[in-house]
């Protein structure tokens, strides 16, 4: 099992909502640059996987939007050349080096949230929001698999009967049809057996509690805590313009003041999260397994 | 304690208000009693448990009292009533409400708005009595049958009920998973004291385990009281003598031979020498009931000296084959194991052919194969000498080959058969008018699904009536199936599918003989005392010549 996607789902949920949100506001190269290199990482450690034709892909994706944004943006001062009596600036060129690997970083981002987040743990979080929801939706993932097979045990019983021709396109049709509102009716007098097995079990009879085999821990209101704390720090220096940097008439320094240091940390500490929590279970592990080994018994 | 009374019970639908469904039904459930409700389909079985659950009461007049624990249900709040009667139906797959096992589970308690951290400790701790947590976090629609059905027992024993209601439970599923299922309520019947009331349509399993016995036909109590005496005031009652125990039907049929011509040597009696008299037996104490018993009542009642009756065969039927497989490997998926290996098989024109074997043999892709509707990749299958391949669109289907397939839902174009829903039909009523439907091509070859499944003795008798009138009018008959003594009574030849193979072929009685496990109640109570015995018919021929023949003597 690994560490990162242990933590509740919501939990999990908000670090990867809080690290895309801050991510597009900030648009200061040290933060861009920290987002790829920790995309990568996380994608190396948690994502591996296929990896690979990704990279491809994110690259290509790269290439076109850095390439596409000195043509159509002509603002900056350094000119470089001319194109097509347009001039091609310097600002231009790095605004989009710096766009194509700010969609890169979040591209793998989510690419590493939809490993993580499984249809099971997108459930539940739908299901915290509203139990009637989860309900329904669980029904549902229920119905679907039930239908289809019998609709496919339908259809070959039919054949066999005779009844389903595959030379005649309207007769197939027709057969269709009729397997339709076969099914149909299947659906409605089956129905009746799993409304008095609810019924049986208690439904609707009051308010209902929704259970989950996701827990809340400690560690996921630690990390919770740790990310509201980061994320509040971060939000108010980008809103104080602590890290502000302006690519346009012609490119700001690189802020560098305490409050920009401690703003680059803790992002950097906020996007290697999940890379670390690997890291360190990994650790833990290891030294676990030269215990284990190293014990008497052996 | 007394945990459910049941005071002059009457119960009229709303539809058919004129036919008493129940019709004054008294009986009383002490704590821990494990009650078996039997009796022919429409006798009022599901009628009578449907009572005992308030959320499950169907529209109708209903007159009388229902107790449990001293309270009518009416007067439960609606938790209490919820909680208090776990219900258990028949079929497996419709009962399940949620996508997820865990789910299923936690259903009920989600219901009772119990807390979560309640939920969980019930959750885990009814998972592992049952054993589920293996498959816990599993999706419920990849469940076998015989699983969905202990989840749908779990879900219910999840609640802690008082009072457990099974109709049919094991109805749809195979002799293994049934037999674990009601494993499974024996085992909570006896550690949790917990009063169980259970209908059932195969009895063999079932009667030897329970306490109490009430027998229902046409709404009304033909017999109620402790098993083995109410088993025995049966004796007489053909009708409902045919749905008991092979143990019990040889009983009957040889007890009066046993008792008044020879004192019973029961090992006691032996050791004494001195022979017992009937009176002093208690008179149904030596009832046998399973095929342990049965087996030590024909021991020692009656002797082998004649061990098998001078019935000569008849010969083999002769003739051109109907079906032919010959090398048959099928597989679905590419990557995916052979689900036929080499399958060779043979079945002659006119013949009733049964094709036994367990749960994942192949049955069922066999069967599916030889209707056309899946193709081998390796061998070949004749229909009437002509390979499957060769036939030309429909021509396979008219006049050639029919299929009744497992779930007979699937054959229903029509809202209405005679002016009822399908659905509204019963189980065997179902299963006959399926038939009828896939008659209509008139086939020579008709193939069969698991014919008797979830369907009672006596319409599995009327389905083998019918299946013999065709095979004799020259239809060929292939019938798969689990119903070992549906096919013992039926079949002309049988062959045991396993592991994708035909592993054994013989002649019915040939092949149950031979077989140790696999074979009919009456089989395993003679083996070795008796040659040749398969039906229940068959061990009272031999009994009764044995007895005519020391009587001689």
């Amino acid at each position: 099992m690994k560490a990162f996607d242990s933590y509740n789902p919501i939990v999990l949920f908000v670090y990867f909502l809080t690290v895309t949100v801050i991510s597009m506001f900030a648009f200061n190269p040290v933060m861009i640059a920290i987002a790829l290199v920790s995309g990568f990482l996380s994608t190396l450690t948690l994502a591996r996987e296929g990896c690979g034709r990704f990279f491809i892909y994110a690259a290509f994706i790269f290439i076109v939007t850095s390439a596409a944004n000195p043509v159509f943006s002509h603002n900056g001062v350094t000119v470089l050349f001319v194109m097509n009596d347009n001039p091609v600036t310097l600002e231009a060129v790095l605004y989009g080096v710096a766009m194509g690997t700010l969609i890169c970083a979040i591209l793998m981002l989510m690419r590493i949230f939809t490993k993580i987040m499984t249809g099971d743990k997108m459930l539940y979080i739908m299901g915290s929001a509203s139990p009637k929801l989860a309900l329904l939706i669980s029904m549902t993932f229920r119905f679907i698999p039930l239908f289809h097979r019998q609709a496919v045990k339908t259809e070959r019983t039919q054949r066999a009967l005779g009844r389903y021709t595959e030379e005649n396109a309207i007769d197939t049709i027709r057969m269709k049809l009729k397997i339709f509102s076969m099914m149909t009716t299947w659906g409605l007098e089956n129905g009746i057996v799993t409304a008095d097995s609810m019924s049986a079990r208690g439904y609707g009879t009051g308010r209902r509690t929704s259970f989950s085999v996701y827990r809340f821990r400690r560690t996921d209101a630690v990390l919770l805590a740790v990310l509201a704390v980061f994320a509040g720090t971060i939000a108010y220096l980008i809103a104080t313009d602590a890290v502000k940097f302006s690519y346009y008439p012609k490119m700001s320094g690189i802020a560098h003041t305490p409050a920009a240091i401690v703003c680059y940390v803790l992002y950097g500490l906020m996007c290697m999260l999940p890379v670390m929590n690997e890291l360190e279970e990994k650790i833990k592990w290891r030294y676990l397994e030269s215990r284990i080994l190293g014990s008497p018994i052996r | 304690m007394e945990i459910l009374r049941v005071e002059d019970l009457r119960f009229a639908y709303q539809i058919s208000p004129d036919k008493q469904a129940l019709d004054g039904v008294s009986f009383a459930l002490e704590r821990g009693d494990l009650l078996c409700v039997c009796g022919a389909t429409g006798g009022g079985k599901s009628t009578l448990l449907k009572m005992l659950k308030r959320e499950l009461t169907p529209l109708g007049k209903k007159s009388g009292r229902v107790l449990i624990g001293g309270k009518s249900p009416e007067e439960m709040s609606e938790h209490e009533s919820a909680a208090t009667v776990g219900y258990v139906m028949q079929r497996p797959e419709q009962q399940i409400v949620t996508d997820k096992v865990w789910h299923e589970l936690a259903f009920g308690l989600e219901n009772l708005a119990v807390p979560q951290k309640e939920i969980r400790r019930r959750v885990s701790e009814i998972a592992g009595y049952f054993g589920i947590e293996s498959w816990f976090e599993m999706s419920t629609d990849e469940l076998s049958g015989g699983q969905k059905q202990l989840l749908n027992l779990a879900a219910v024993m999840v609640m802690q009920p008082e009072i457990l209601v099974l109709d049919e439970p094991t109805a749809q599923l195979d002799p293994i998973a049934a037999s674990n299922f009601i494993a499974t309520v024996v085992k909570l019947n006896r550690e949790l004291a917990l009063t169980v009331v259970i209908v059932e349509h195969r009895l063999e399993d079932i009667i030897p385990v329970s306490d109490k016995l009430l027998v229902l036909e046409d709404g009304k109590v033909v017999s109620f009281g402790d098993t083995r005496d109410c088993v025995g005031r049966l004796i007489g009652n053909e009708r409902l003598l045919r749905s008991m125990p092979a143990a019990v039907r040889i009983y009957a049929a040889t007890h009066d031979i046993s008792k008044n011509t020879f004192p019973v040597k029961d090992t006691d009696e032996v050791k004494q020498g001195a022979p017992r008299t009937d009176t002093d037996m208690g008179k149904n104490s030596r009832l046998p009931l399973d095929v342990c018993e049965g087996r030590s009542y024909i021991e020692n009642n009656f002797g082998n000296a004649i061990r098998s009756e001078s019935v000569t065969d008849a010969e083999a039927p002769e003739g051109e084959y109907a079906l032919e497989f010959k090398e048959v490997y099928l597989r679905y998926t590419k990557d995916g194991s052979d689900v036929l290996r080499g399958m060779d098989l043979r079945v002659r024109k006119g013949e009733i052919f049964c094709i036994l074997g367990g749960n994942g043999a192949g049955k069922s892709t066999a069967v599916s194969a030889a209707a056309g509707l899946i193709r081998p990749y390796s061998g070949q299958i004749k229909v009437f000498g002509k390979k499957i391949k060769d036939y030309r669109g429909q021509e396979l289907y008219r006049n050639c080959v029919a299929m009744l397939p497992q779930d007979v839902q699937t054959v229903f174009t029509e809202d209405s058969i005679d002016g009822r829903h399908p659905y509204d039909l019963s189980g065997g009523e179902q299963q006959l008018a399926a038939l009828k439907i896939v008659l209509e091509t008139e086939p020579r070859l008709l193939i069969l699904d698991e014919p008797t499944k979830g369907i009672d003795v006596y319409a599995a008798e009327q389905m083998g009536k019918k299946l013999r009138e065709l095979a004799d009018s020259g239809v060929t008959v292939v019938i798969v199936t689990h119903d070992v003594e549906f096919a013992a009574r039926l079949a002309d030849r049988c062959a045991l599918l396993f592991n994708g193979e035909i592993t054994s072929c013989d002649r019915a009685k040939a092949f149950f003989s031979g077989n140790y496990f696999y074979t009919t109640a009456a089989n395993r109570m003679t083996r070795g005392f008796y040659d040749g015995v398969v039906t229940s018919e068959d061990a009272v021929r031999l009994c009764r010549l044995n007895a005519d023949k020391q009587t001689v003597r």
